[in-house]
């Protein structure tokens, strides 16, 4: 018997020699998902990196160039679109500006629920707990990184799996992707190309168009309107794990008046729930599509109609948009 | 029933629910109408002219019941995905041929056309068009609104309005 305990010590000491020179190191967290949720968070703000990246939902593709640096503890990011009309969105923290060189145009708005890639987690991971069972997966080269994947299994039928694939060095996501419940990927994120740290100019992230246009016509009306109201509407039946970011009333082309914006968020999905007076004539049936994640579902509420738009499976965005109430 | 038949017809069915659909299928002069419907549909979709139209009048009753869809339609087999997309796909093709058979006076040659517009746009023009009611929603500003990423292309539009030039 104790001879048995002294070859097992003895098969398990060089084990436990081996963990307590991993656990030396600091960085990188050797098995908690959620420490290294914590670290992709941390290095979408901290972290120095430029690249291209593939955005791929549903049929929609797009490339993107994004630079983003740290100066002074502000966050700066220049985001743009390499498809279609040129233009870019600048962003310091939470203010962005959206340059339009054709309009000659610049847009001022304030980031509410704005996500840029490789930044795709919304407030603290811990959240994420009460809707989705967080593992690791395997271990990847990718871009000539070494990758951690992390796996987000939803716990109901509200939301997508995700799968995000950590940069071991910095914590950096450099892929993602959200499965359906076939584990069919519908939506992704690739980087193609990423620099990180040192290697990334502070100049990088300014305006390239900026000084393109001699004189901008400045709209700031989003900005204005991104500030919480009190709209009168609320969600009775919100799916688990979501919880509202903001309520704001924004004008959209060809309202009259503005329509009451309700957005909800489960730490990475989101949805906005729109709510204006029916215009005429009256849309007396429900409507819905999807596109990878992008699910979009209306109905006419009485003299109101209802829309509902987010990275959510129908069931999700039908419930919220069956749901909406006067809030009593 | 509708949605068994729809997947039916796509192989989309387990044997045992095949089945079951097959049976179901023609149980009923509703279920036969949708099973022909279908077929209808499938034909024009695929460019080929539809078979008889002698149930249209049932067919364009049915219609009145036929929920309102904008999705654009897409087939993504075996998945949920494609039961809902290829339901849209249905009720889309079956309002380009209702506005075919209204407009062109029954020439078979107007069907593709009419399905395959519809299968490229954003389809609320076409399934709205023969109700003649609400205008086409636009998915887009909803889009930029939830993201705050506006698109050049419509935000020059609203921008026009909002101010004056030379400002």
């Amino acid at each position: 018997m104790i001879e048995h305990a002294a070859s097992a010590m003895r098969r398990w000491l060089p084990a436990l020699a081996f963990g307590v020179a991993c656990g030396v190191q600091a960085a990188p967290p050797a098995a908690d998902p959620l420490a290294w949720l914590n670290r992709a968070v941390q290095a979408s703000r901290n972290a120095s990196y430029a690249g291209t990246y593939v955005h791929t939902n549903g049929d929609r593709t797009s490339t993107v160039r994004v630079t983003h640096v740290m100066v002074g503890g502000e966050e700066h990011e220049r985001i743009e679109p390499l498809d279609g009309p040129p233009h870019e969105i600048v962003r310091r923290n939470d203010e962005m500006f959206c340059y339009f060189p054709d309009a000659k145009t610049v847009r001022l708005d304030r980031r509410i629920n704005a996500q840029f890639f490789p930044s795709i987690l919304r407030g603290a991971p811990e959240s994420l707990a009460a809707s989705y069972a967080m593992s690791l997966g395997k271990t990847e080269r990718v871009l000539g990184y070494d990758c951690q994947w992390i796996n987000l299994e939803p716990k109901d039928a509200m939301r997508y799996a995700q799968r995000l694939c950590a940069e071991v060095g910095t914590g950096l996501v450099v892929r993602a992707k959200s499965l359906n419940s076939l584990q069919q990927v519908i939506e992704q994120y690739t980087f193609t190309e990423l620099r990180l740290g040192n290697q990334v100019a502070r100049s990088d992230a300014k305006s390239i168009f900026q000084a393109r246009v001699k004189r901008w016509t400045t709209d700031a009306q989003p900005r204005d309107e991104a500030r919480t109201v009190d709209t009168g509407w609320m969600v009775e039946k919100l799916p688990r794990g979501f919880r509202k970011v903001i309520e704001i009333k924004r004008s959209f082309p060809g309202r009259a008046v503005p329509v009451s914006q309700l957005i909800f968020t489960d730490g990475i999905a989101s949805l906005s729930v729109f709510i204006e007076p029916m215009g005429t004539p009256a849309r007396t049936a429900e409507a819905s599509s999807e596109e990878g994640t992008t699910t979009f579902y209306a109905r006419p509420m009485g003299d109101q109609l209802v829309t509902v738009l987010g990275e959510v499976p129908l069931a999700a965005a039908r419930q919220v948009g069956q749901s909406v109430a006067r809030r009593p | 029933m509708k949605q068994e038949i729809s997947s039916l017809m796509d192989g989309e069915l387990a044997p045992s629910e095949a089945e079951q659909a097959i049976r179901a299928c023609c149980a009923s002069e509703e279920q036969l109408e949708s099973w022909h419907l279908y077929h209808v549909i499938g034909d024009s979709m695929r460019g080929h002219a539809p078979r008889t139209l002698e149930r249209s009048l049932a067919f364009r009753a049915s219609l009145q019941n036929e929920p309102a869809m904008i999705a654009r339609p897409k087939r993504v087999l075996e998945s949920t995905f494609a039961r809902i997309s290829l339901a849209a796909a249905a009720s889309v093709a079956t309002l380009g041929i209702v506005g075919w058979i209204g407009s062109q006076g029954g020439t078979p040659a107007g069907v593709p056309m009419a399905a395959k517009s519809s299968a490229i746009q954003p389809v609320a023009a076409t399934a709205t068009a023969p109700r003649a009611k609400a205008p086409a929603f636009d998915m887009r500003e909803y889009e930029v609104a939830h993201r705050q990423v506006p698109r050049p292309d419509i935000y020059t539009v609203s921008n026009n309005k909002a101010l004056a030039p030379g400002k």
